[in-house]
């Protein structure tokens, strides 16, 4: 799994934290059949976290960067470390060290309101979901006020927020574009031409 | 997939937009309509502590007309996209208005002319629209666990409208039929859960979503809401229920746990709002400042009537700033936002460009309006306490004028947006 992971690429500044070495041995939960069957797999993995001891690890397969699952399980004393290894496919190390350092080496940022963004070929990702609202609209005008010209910005979200388009609308974005899988909603934000 | 099937694909919980604007064209119209029949029967409004005529028909255009339908037209459209979950078929909304509209009109004349028909046909027909209004809303709220602070006080407007439908009907029973051992406490007792029950806890609790929403300022956090909630819950128990037992001091208690929510639900406001993305308030948030301010101010006034004071004027100045201070300051504001809002979200149904807010909004009208309401709540208030007439006939013209330029904004709204929308069908066609 250790060849795997690394032939992945996970070689970002600073490198993996030290934890990695011991998640690379757990066995993934794989939840992208369930995600598949339409089941939201949040009980599930809530349910696999619940019965790690203090130094175990658990390992997540997901077809997206699991963000939201990743503050909670945060908030839970869990470290991640997450890389996407092919299309459609991510595997997250999580590791239950009390979370002081869960975003090291995570190639994410925290806005104010908790929501992740992340850089990715097809512009500006963030990730809103099971942000309380209006969380979600501030987090995602936050991002587009600072996108560069041209950019492309992603939102992930869990609902297709419709109180988002006027506020876009005000400041020359549209919703270019919406594509609507279980519990990830994405929407392409571009500027009107 | 485009932005135009982007919102065709949420037929489940975005409304026709033809829907809400009915409830919220009604609202201006009952809204302009109260302010002429209290010019025309100005005669009866000072000294006025109920009783049929003029008056008590322009406070039921005021609270049935445009408070409630404001509230029916926004909840319709807002609650389902906020809780996530279908409110119900549109059959049913469009019946809820077939039936509410014409019953707060026929009710209205009734009272104005003292017809015992009218009375009882349009309060049927208002209460059967209610209803309907609370089973859908209630059954919407029933599968919602994620959204404590909004849900408790949509819980508490529901189970507020139930009492007040009962007491209303008693009421309009005890114009002929005389049954009631004391009419003008059951008056109050109706009053209060309709002011501060059904009304007020619709408007704290849409408050919670709608506020940081328009600002774009920080959620307000579960724990303020739930705090609300159990305050205003227990005040309004305590408030109607001393004015119906008449016990004073009980319901001077519910006012000052009133104002203890009020405190808390203020502080959760302007927590959110020092939060804000948006430097610049828009304008319609002058009125909110106007509604946050009059709010505590109408719950000290309450104070006075429950400890004693002579109903004449104190109850009815009470009453005044509760229902045209508090509650229609506050949903004007609301609906002054909320139009064009709405009007955005639906313009890009074709697939255009959608309709910016500041381009569907005119300014003069509500600039107009704000000052005329401002106008009307000071002069009115003023006639009352001293009891002079012409303090209160040019406040009652200062609040028609401010009618006038809100019915004027609300065709401009709808104009603009049927406008933005015929153009896009052009550039589609083309």
């Amino acid at each position: 799994m250790a060849g795997e992971v690394a032939s992945a690429g996970i070689n970002e500044a600073g490198g993996p934290p030290e934890w990695l070495s011991l998640a690379l041995d757990a066995p993934p939960l794989d939840v992208r059949s369930l995600l598949a069957q339409g089941v939201d797999p949040f009980a599930t993995v809530m349910e696999a976290a619940s019965a790690i001891e203090f130094g175990g690890s658990l390992v997540i397969d997901a077809p997206f960067n699991p963000s939201p699952l990743r503050r909670i399980l945060a908030g839970r004393g869990f470290s991640s470390y997450g890389r996407k290894l092919n299309e459609g496919h991510w595997r997250v190390f999580f590791h239950l060290d009390g979370g002081a350092d869960w975003e090291s080496g995570a190639d994410v940022e925290v806005g104010p309101e908790g929501a992740m963004s992340w850089r990715e070929e097809d512009g500006l990702h963030i990730d809103v979901r099971k942000l309380a609202p209006p969380n979600p609209m501030l987090a995602i005008l936050r991002l587009v006020e600072r996108a560069g010209p041209g950019e492309t910005v992603v939102v992930h979200h869990e609902r297709e927020p419709h109180f988002l388009a006027p506020e876009l609308a005000e400041r020359g974005w549209r919703i270019a574009r919406v594509s609507s899988e279980v519990v990830n909603v994405r929407l392409w934000l571009e500027r009107v031409i | 997939m485009f932005p135009g099937s982007f919102m065709m694909g949420a037929k489940d919980r975005l409304l026709p937009p033809s829907i809400p604007y009915r409830f919220f064209a009604a609202a201006a119209f009952f809204h302009l309509l109260a302010w002429v029949l209290l010019l025309v029967g100005n005669n009866g409004v000072l000294g006025f502590v109920g009783g049929q005529g003029m008056t008590l028909a322009a406070l039921h255009l005021i609270t049935l007309g445009t408070l409630a339908m404001t509230a029916m037209g926004a909840a319709i459209q807002l609650l389902p996209v906020a809780t996530r979950r279908p409110l119900g078929p549109v059959w049913a909304i469009k019946l809820m208005f077939v039936l509410y509209a014409p019953g707060v009109a026929l009710f209205a004349a009734g009272l104005a002319h003292s017809f015992t028909w009218a009375q009882h046909g349009g309060a049927t027909l208002c209460v059967a629209g209610l209803a309907l209004f609370g089973g859908l809303v209630g059954a919407n709220l029933r599968k919602v666990d994620d959204l404590p602070g909004v849900t408790r006080h949509a819980w508490l407007a529901v189970a507020s409208l139930i009492g007040l439908a009962v007491l209303g009907l008693a009421l309009v029973v005890d114009f002929t039929k005389g049954f009631l051992p004391d009419h003008t406490s059951i008056a109050a007792a109706h009053a209060v859960l309709a002011g501060y029950g059904f009304m007020g806890m619709l408007s704290a609790g849409f408050s919670y979503v709608l506020i940081p929403m328009f600002v774009l300022g920080s959620a307000v956090p579960d724990a303020v809401g739930k705090r609300t909630a159990q305050l205003s819950g227990l005040g309004l128990v305590l408030g109607a229920g001393g004015v119906l037992i008449g016990i004073g001091t009980l319901s001077a208690l519910g006012a000052l746990l009133g104002l203890a929510a009020t405190v808390v639900y203020l502080r959760g406001m302007l927590t959110s709002l020092k939060t804000r993305m948006k430097k610049r308030l828009e304008p319609f948030f002058r009125l909110v400042w106007v509604a946050w301010a009059l709010l505590p101010v109408s719950l000290v006034a309450a104070l006075l009537p429950a400890l004693g004071a002579p109903l004449d004027p104190w109850a009815e100045l009470w009453a005044f700033l509760l229902v045209f201070g508090w509650l229609l300051s506050f949903v004007m504001a609301i609906l002054q936002r909320i139009m064009p809002f709405l009007a955005s979200m639906h313009s890009s149904a074709l697939g255009g460009k959608p309709a910016l807010l500041s381009h569907l909004s005119p300014k003069l009208p509500v600039d107009i309006h704000l000052g005329c309401h401002t106008a009307a709540l000071v002069l009115v208030s003023i006639a009352l306490v001293g009891g002079w007439v012409w303090p209160l006939r040019l406040g009652l013209i200062a609040g028609l004028a401010g009618a006038v330029a809100f019915g004027v904004y609300t065709v401009e709204v709808l104009r603009r947006y049927r406008s933005h929308m015929a153009a896009a069908a052009a550039n589609q066609q083309g």
